[in-house]
């Protein structure tokens, strides 16, 4: 045995106990944000998002149509159509042929402002009835849609200005017969129509330059819709863009409150526990049971909101008021559980006020799983949204929202689907890439989940 | 305190969770790399090859949802349509067809709604009839007479009622008085007021029995004018005229019309079954007079419903014999190659204008800008889009007849051209007599049909980019929006008037200023006098004249602003004949129509 000296009862050094990290430390948040990261689901998401945002912010400065502007040469035009225009003259009302006619023919040019038809009189008719079709009269003597009828022989011609777009028309002129019902006599002509519109027109809606001389007979393009317009020839980019704007401020704004709201409730009943906690949950389970849209139209009329204003901020009250109870109930379930924590009850051994244990432990552990629940209460809010637009409870016309672009949409689905498609389409993306973020945000924030991956 | 707390606490840390982190982090990030690497690679490929079997099993779930649905599609169009269908039921003579809305009762005295009137158009007859061209036509009655200063009806022997009880005119007497009586509370009481002591009893300062009606006998009906009334022919063709048999209304205990049992009919028709908001069977009357209507054995009401899609779906599936079809259905319909078909409906729809003293709208020159701003073609034309409807340009619809034709060819409406100048020189004009700066926001009372949610939308938009102004939009169903038209809550309300008889008249004296429904309260002596001419006057053309003066007087003071008449387009099925829609009258009737089969 050797002997022993003074330094061997020296303290021994207290760095050689930690043992040395061969890689920086990571916090829970950063160690989350890497897994958010290699998630790419969930990263795709969040670019779509910060896409919408752009869309919604910045688009309306990169394109400035008002989206209440109604261009009535272009109803419910698709994207991509065609067009070049033909100048027209201004319209004049037309007093019937001034030529003599022989057959069923047309009067001057066929174009969208006007389709003018000049006929003589069938064999033993009483009057005439005018079809336009959109395919040719097969042998259903399926004439297309009755535009006119005239009882009399003394008016052989008609003026169709009823929503013409370029393509081809199969106009009939039909027979009456004694009883003015449509007999077997008829004549049948294919029309080509143009687009076109007027000096007038041109100007107003800025479609030639500055200075630039434009006559009758030259061709314009009109004006440009990116993405089609409604059926009051509205652009439908700008009206997505403005109804995003709606769409996303109760989105993310509503949500915010009440998951806010319902943090503090809950973090409040699960803190104190006991009679405290059973009286406010029983309190909550009260305001689950409310009715929402009952309530959205009660707040409507208690604000005075009167006809043909916004219902949006009732919409916001309704949900701040009404949809909280799910949040309070899951903060308070983490907190009861994080309240008998080890760490927790050290930290009141050593004294820790409440404000401290709530501010320091629980909020923060609590945080993930607010988070997540937030990212999924945001597409709620936007489908409420939506829903209640739709149902003509929200935005009053003519501001836009997606919900009530389509319920506008759906009412001419079969014709022009680009109406319903646009709007549900942008929905649809909105709802699943917030769905998503929250899935990976859960997975990221859940350290249960770590070694699973 | 606290801090020092935490620096203890701290220094624990140091020793206990910095070392577990560590170690953790040893393990995911060397561990990962180098020992456990073939393992998760193994789970990884392992993940890999599950994916893809369920990426399989959806492919196949996706192919044999596809082929399901194709060999269903197949099988519908074997099985469907018209073998299937049960439009038109030729074994038992019988159609299907559909109903706009559960009448509220079958009272003819006091019901108002349209679907309540086709109905008793079919259950029962009143004098006068409409034929198959609506022209009228004799009903209960065999001929009649009107004079200045009243009216004899001499009526037919063989019209009975559905038990066999002859139809006799104390029937006309009995339902007459009851409806001006003013404890039915009629509210077509007023159409009766061209008879003598009508409004007097109505009002409840005369006895029922002093209504200038009385039965001579059975055969003959005698009526007493208050003011000769040249279109009581007309009149008397209108739902409210129809008889009503006194002992049987007796026997009902004040449930007359509440149910199928509750009535008993003198029309083509007769109600067997009533199921509330469900289904009605109409079956002939076997003791109807006249072999020229009522040829159908039955006539099922098996859907009672406005919603013109579902019903559009079922005249596809062959379940109902005629729907309307709005113009998005249109092109739908062309490529079905179905023969299409048009009527006017009657109805003039217009912005009617709140002449109440403090409205805006009560300035004569700002009515003037907004006429001047607008254009009814370009609503109908391009914002509407209706084949069927056609631009108003007045108060009196094109059908209407004048002196020897039809009135608007007698008497054209003022011509009409919008000029967006005098619109603003007008507005300025009203900024002055009122004195401000900035009109206050338009309330536009609407309803919520979807051409009248286009209608408003367009307007809106119009009004503000041509006008500058702030427009409203009140969107209000059916029930609530009469109520605001009623208390005078709205400045403009898009609402439209359809005629009750076929004279004039019935758009005639929309604006009197006793008339209730003129819900403006628009009111001007020299309409009034125009309009007592118009009721009272014998003289064809002096009426005319009178109606020519309200059209002229309806431009000029800018009473209301014409949007448009409408019309449906509607399709039929091709082996039902006889059918015909209405101006005037039922909106659908089935009276004279037959099925034909041969055309097949």
């Amino acid at each position: 045995m050797s002997k022993l000296t003074a330094a061997d009862f020296a303290p021994h050094s207290n760095e050689h106990h930690c043992h040395a990290l061969s890689r920086p430390s990571l916090s829970y948040w950063q160690d989350a944000w890497i897994r958010l990261k290699s998630n790419k689901r969930a990263l795709a998401s969040g670019y779509l998002i910060i896409g919408l945002l752009i869309f919604t912010l910045l688009g309306p400065l990169l394109w400035p149509v008002n989206s209440s502007e109604q261009d009535l040469d272009q109803l419910s035009t698709p994207p991509g159509s065609a067009r070049s225009a033909l100048i027209i003259p201004d319209y004049e009302p037309w007093a019937g042929p001034t030529t003599t006619v022989t057959e069923l023919e047309l009067a001057g040019s066929a174009t969208t402002q006007s389709v003018r038809l000049q006929w003589t009189s069938l064999p033993e008719a009483n009057g005439h009835r005018v079809y336009r079709n959109l395919y040719p009269v097969g042998e259903e003597k399926a004439y297309g849609i009755p535009m006119a009828e005239f009882f009399d022989n003394n008016t052989l011609y008609f003026e169709d200005r009823l929503d013409l777009s370029p393509g081809i028309y199969y106009y009939s002129v039909v027979a009456l017969a004694k009883n003015r019902r449509p007999a077997t006599e008829a004549a049948t002509i294919r029309v080509d129509v143009l687009r076109s519109t007027t000096v007038d027109e041109a100007i107003a809606q800025g479609l030639v330059e500055e200075g630039e001389e434009i006559a009758v007979g030259d061709t314009v393009n009109v004006a440009l819709h990116p993405l089609g317009t409604d059926y009051l020839g509205r652009d439908m980019l700008a009206r997505l863009m403005e109804g995003a704007r709606v769409s996303l401020f109760i989105g993310i704004f509503a949500p915010f409150l009440y998951v806010l709201m319902g943090v503090v409730y809950g973090s409040i009943a699960g803190f104190m526990g006991g009679k405290v906690d059973q009286l406010m949950m029983r309190f909550a389970d009260f305001v689950v049971a409310l009715p929402f849209l009952l309530f959205m139209i009660l707040f409507k009329i208690s604000f005075g909101i009167g006809p043909g204003e916004s219902g949006i901020f009732p919409m916001l009250v309704a949900m701040v008021v009404l949809l909280w109870p799910a949040t309070a109930r899951l903060v308070r379930g983490q907190i009861m559980q994080i309240r008998e924590q080890g760490y927790v009850e050290a930290s009141k051994l050593l004294g820790a006020k409440s404000s401290y244990l709530i501010l320091r432990h629980m909020l923060p552990n609590t945080l993930g799983v607010v988070l997540v629940t937030l990212t999924f209460e945001i597409p709620r809010a936007i489908f409420t949204e939506a829903f209640l637009s739709f149902i003509g409870m929200g935005v009053a016309p003519p501001t836009p929202s997606w919900g009530s672009m389509s319920n506008e949409g759906i009412k001419t689905m079969l014709n022009t689907p680009h109406e319903l498609i646009f709007p549900a389409l942008l929905i649809s993306i909105t709802v699943l890439a917030f769905n998503l973020l929250g899935d990976g945000l859960r997975d990221a924030l859940d350290a249960r989940m770590r070694n699973t991956e | 305190m606290i801090k020092k707390y935490l620096d203890i606490f701290g220094g624990i840390s140091c020793l206990s969770y910095t070392k577990g982190w560590g170690i953790l982090e040893l393990n995911q990030e060397k561990g990962m790399a180098e020992t456990n690497s073939r393992a998760i690679e193994g789970d990884d490929s392992f993940t890999r090859s599950a994916e893809k079997q369920l990426a399989l099993y959806a492919l196949y779930a996706v192919i044999s949802l596809s082929v399901l649905v194709y060999i269903l599609s197949l099988a519908a169009a074997q099985f469907g349509s018209n073998s299937t269908g049960q439009a038109i039921d030729v074994e038992n003579n019988a159609v299907t067809i559909t109903l706009r809305a559960e009448p509220p009762q079958l009272d003819q005295g006091r019901s108002t709604d349209a679907s309540s009137f086709v109905v008793l158009a079919h259950a029962f007859e009143g004098l006068i009839a409409y034929d198959e061209e609506a022209r009228l036509t004799p009903g209960v009655a065999e001929r009649w007479e009107i004079r200045a200063d009243g009216a004899t009806f001499w009526l037919r022997e063989d019209a009975k009622w559905s038990d066999g009880v002859p139809v006799t005119a104390h029937d006309f007497e009995f339902a007459w008085r009851r409806v001006v009586d003013p404890a039915t509370a009629s509210q077509y009481a007023f159409i009766f007021y061209s008879i003598k002591n009508a409004e007097a009893v109505n009002t409840g300062e005369l006895p029922k029995e002093m209504l200038g009606v009385r039965a001579v006998s059975d055969r003959q009906l005698e009526v007493v004018f208050e003011q000769p009334t040249p279109y009581f022919d007309k009149l008397v063709a209108f739902i409210t005229f129809l008889p009503v048999r006194e002992d049987f209304y007796n026997s009902t205990n004040g449930r007359y019309g509440a149910d199928a049992d509750e009535m008993v009919y003198n029309g083509p028709y007769m109600i067997t079954d009533w199921v509330h908001s469900a289904s009605m069977v109409w079956k002939k009357n076997p003791y109807y007079w006249s072999d020229k209507r009522g040829f159908l054995d039955e006539i099922r009401v098996a859907y009672i419903t406005s919603d013109t899609n579902a019903k559009l779906n079922l005249f596809k599936d062959g379940q109902i014999v005629e729907t309307e079809l709005l113009s998005p259905m249109l092109p739908g319909a062309m490529a079905e190659r179905w023969q299409i078909d048009r009527i006017m409906d009657g109805t003039v729809f217009f912005f009617e204008f709140n002449h109440r003293p403090g409205r805006v709208t009560d300035n004569l020159n700002f009515r003037k800008a907004l006429m001047y701003a607008h254009e009814s073609s370009e609503l109908v034309y391009k914002a509407l889009k209706e084949a069927s409807y056609l631009p108003a340009v007045s108060l009196f619809p094109v059908w209407i007849q004048g002196v020897n034709g039809p009135f608007r060819e007698e008497y054209p409406p003022p011509e009409h051209h919008m000029d967006l100048e005098k619109a603003r020189h007008h507005l300025e004009l009203a900024k002055q007599e009122l004195g401000v700066d900035e009109f206050p926001p338009i309330v536009m009372l609407s309803g919520d049909t979807p051409v009248s949610l286009v209608a408003s939308a367009y307007y809106q938009e119009l009004f503000r980019k041509r006008l500058g102004l702030e427009i409203r939009i009140d969107a209000q169903i059916f029930k609530q929006r009469l109520a605001k038209m009623t208390s005078g809550d709205f400045d403009i309300v898009l609402a439209g008037w359809g005629p009750d008889y076929d004279d004039a008249l019935t758009f005639g004296d929309f604006f009197a200023s006793w008339n209730l429904n003129n819900r403006g309260r628009y009111n001007s002596p020299e309409m009034d006098s125009y309009i007592r001419t118009a009721q009272s006057s014998l003289d064809p053309k002096e009426r005319m004249d009178a109606f020519g003066n309200i059209q002229q007087l309806v431009y000029d003071d800018v009473a209301m602003l014409p949007m448009y008449e409408r019309g449906w387009s509607f399709v039929v099925d091709p082996r039902l004949k006889g059918f015909r829609r209405r101006s005037v009258g039922p909106e659908v009737d089935y009276n004279y129509a037959y099925i034909d089969v041969s055309s097949d």
